[in-house]
């Protein structure tokens, strides 16, 4: 196997004074698909986001696509580009003026100084190719603001997939996603892994899916407790260690997930 | 003597002139900054900072300096500080704001109540003079809305970013800390230059009215920000015209104006909001 994508030694990130991740290291090898699982409040996504600088850490060492992460979460811009982020939701507060197409441009765009009469004949392409490829296409003219739980995800993913990218972190991206668009999302992720060689760490509490999709499994509560292939990491045993006695794991998505999709 | 003559008298007038090209350019700069300062939840922040600004005017009274260049550099002061102590206090930034905006107000009135070499009343500094409106503070008005164009419109995909949401910014690798604070101040300067025709108790609806009224009527980010200057400048003008017709005070005429605008949107936006797909 060649160098690793994500390498993460010994990271230790707190948030607000309390330490949510302890002493965590794993690597991810090209083209795998792996899962973050484990308990609400275990740091899944305090972990996600300091992989990519959003949460500062206070100790340990981040390399990505073979570039050390500084420590305010500097990385090249061309690093930068070939990973892309889904968060759980976006804090949208009020109407925005910003349409879905105009939101999954930024996604293309890189951040810093542009001119403003640059063409972007490629970003509309890139745009329109993202958001078909998303089950999206119909949502280009909606506003961002005006969008249901599922249907963001859905353009959130476009944002993603607008630019070629090496490195997809997503949190709970199946959250509020109906059964049929979840299955697609598999469909087009495996896609991208397979065809065009991507990389993908996931935060899941659908543990089902994680044993049918994912080839690694790491289980999180505040440090690592197991990982591995998902027979081992996701065994009865082992899920108690993690969750505590009397959890169930199956049907546990169906609280949370959202209101389907129209 | 009928309106159109007494207009056309009234603008030959230099201060007049120079109060409605000040008008036209602070109420693009604020429909600008507005634009952005309202979807990121500033409006009571230059509400505030408005009301405080009252302390760098008698703080250049009791020096005897021209109050511009005092409000200036005490505007950008009262941002940095207020952004560092929200960011470190347990407080809302809310009733952080208030505490901060009210006691500048109180200790600011106790002042130049007295003040007796102060002639000026402070109901001009409340509700704005545009006999006040110098060829200094035009330049510099003028420099700011080339500035803040210059600056928002080259960083434009990071400033939409990190006014949606601040992680998908920082994960796409915008430098939000320093975006964050760069633009505070850039309002505070504005909210400080243009205090002098408005007035510190209506100086935030510069920022606030035209932004919100575009808001309700767009769709699109750029005609977003477009509408919401053309909206300002308009409206100021507008309102500074009335204001020197039927001889009112200058503020609140251009915030009327600018109320008639937003009723105005406010009728549109469901016709605009039923034309979505």
């Amino acid at each position: 196997m060649g160098a690793p994508i994500l390498d993460v030694n010994h990271l230790t990130v707190c948030r607000d004074g309390t330490t949510v991740v302890e002493d965590v290291s794993f690597a991810l090898q090209a083209e795998s698909d792996t899962a973050l699982v484990g308990p609400n409040g275990a740091g899944k996504s305090s972990l996600v986001q300091a992989l990519l600088g959003i949460l500062p850490r206070r100790s340990g060492s981040i390399r990505l696509l073979g570039h050390p992460l500084g420590p305010r979460g500097q990385l090249p811009v061309a690093v930068r580009d070939r990973i892309a982020y889904l968060p759980q939701t976006l804090q949208l507060r009020g109407r925005i003026p910003l349409t879905v197409a105009e939101f999954v441009g930024l996604g293309f765009e890189r951040p810093g100084l542009s001119l403003p009469w640059r063409s972007c004949g490629d970003r509309t392409a890139a745009v329109r190719r993202a958001l078909g490829r998303t089950d999206a296409a119909d949502l280009a003219d909606r506003l961002i603001s005006e969008l249901s739980t599922g249907q963001l995800k859905r353009v959130l993913l476009a944002f993603c997939v607008v630019r070629p990218r090496s490195l997809l972190l997503l949190d709970e991206a199946q959250a509020g996603l109906d059964s049929q668009a979840t299955e697609h999302f598999h469909t087009l992720l495996y896609g991208l892994r397979r065809s065009e060689g991507w990389t993908i760490l996931q935060v899941s509490h659908d543990l089902e899916m994680v044993r049918r999709t994912c080839d690694t499994v790491l289980c999180l509560n505040r440090s690592l407790r197991c990982s591995g292939s998902p027979d081992h990491a996701l065994s009865p045993q082992q899920l108690e260690r993690l969750y505590g006695p009397g959890y169930v794991p199956y049907h546990h998505h169906h609280h949370s997930s959202g209101p389907p999709s129209p | 003597m009928s309106a159109p003559v007494a207009l056309a008298e009234l603008l030959q007038l230099p201060f007049l002139q120079r109060a409605l090209l000040a008008g036209l350019l602070t109420g693009a700069l604020g429909g600008v900054l507005g634009s952005f300062a309202v979807l990121r939840q500033l409006s009571f922040f230059s509400d505030a900072l408005g009301h405080s600004a009252l302390l760098g005017i008698t703080a250049g009274i009791l020096l005897g300096l021209n109050p511009t260049f005092v409000l200036v550099p005490f505007a950008v002061l009262f941002a940095l500080g207020v952004d560092r102590l929200a960011s470190r206090s347990r407080l809302p930034a809310d009733a952080l704001l208030n505490i901060v905006y009210s006691s500048s107000l109180a200790l600011a009135v106790l002042v130049l109540s007295r003040v007796r070499s102060y002639r000026g009343g402070i109901e001009q500094l409340l509700f704005g003079d545009i006999l006040g409106v110098s060829w200094v503070d035009l330049s510099l008005i003028l420099l700011l809305l080339l500035g803040v164009c210059g600056y928002l419109l080259l960083t434009r995909h990071s400033q939409i970013l990190l006014t949606l949401d601040e992680p998908l910014a920082l994960s796409r690798g915008v430098a939000a800390g320093r975006h964050r604070l760069l633009f505070i101040v850039l309002l505070a300067v504005v909210v400080a230059i243009s205090i002098k025709a408005v007035g510190v108790l209506l100086i935030s609806a510069f920022v606030v009215i035209p932004a919100c009224a575009s808001r309700l009527v767009s769709r699109h980010f750029p005609h977003y920000v477009l509408l919401a200057a053309g909206l300002g400048a308009g409206c100021a003008v507008l309102g500074l015209l009335l204001s020197a017709l039927l001889d009112l005070p200058s503020g609140p005429a251009v915030v009327v104006v600018q109320l008639a605008g937003f009723l105005v949107a406010l009728a549109l936006a469901p016709r605009v909001q039923g034309l979505a797909p």
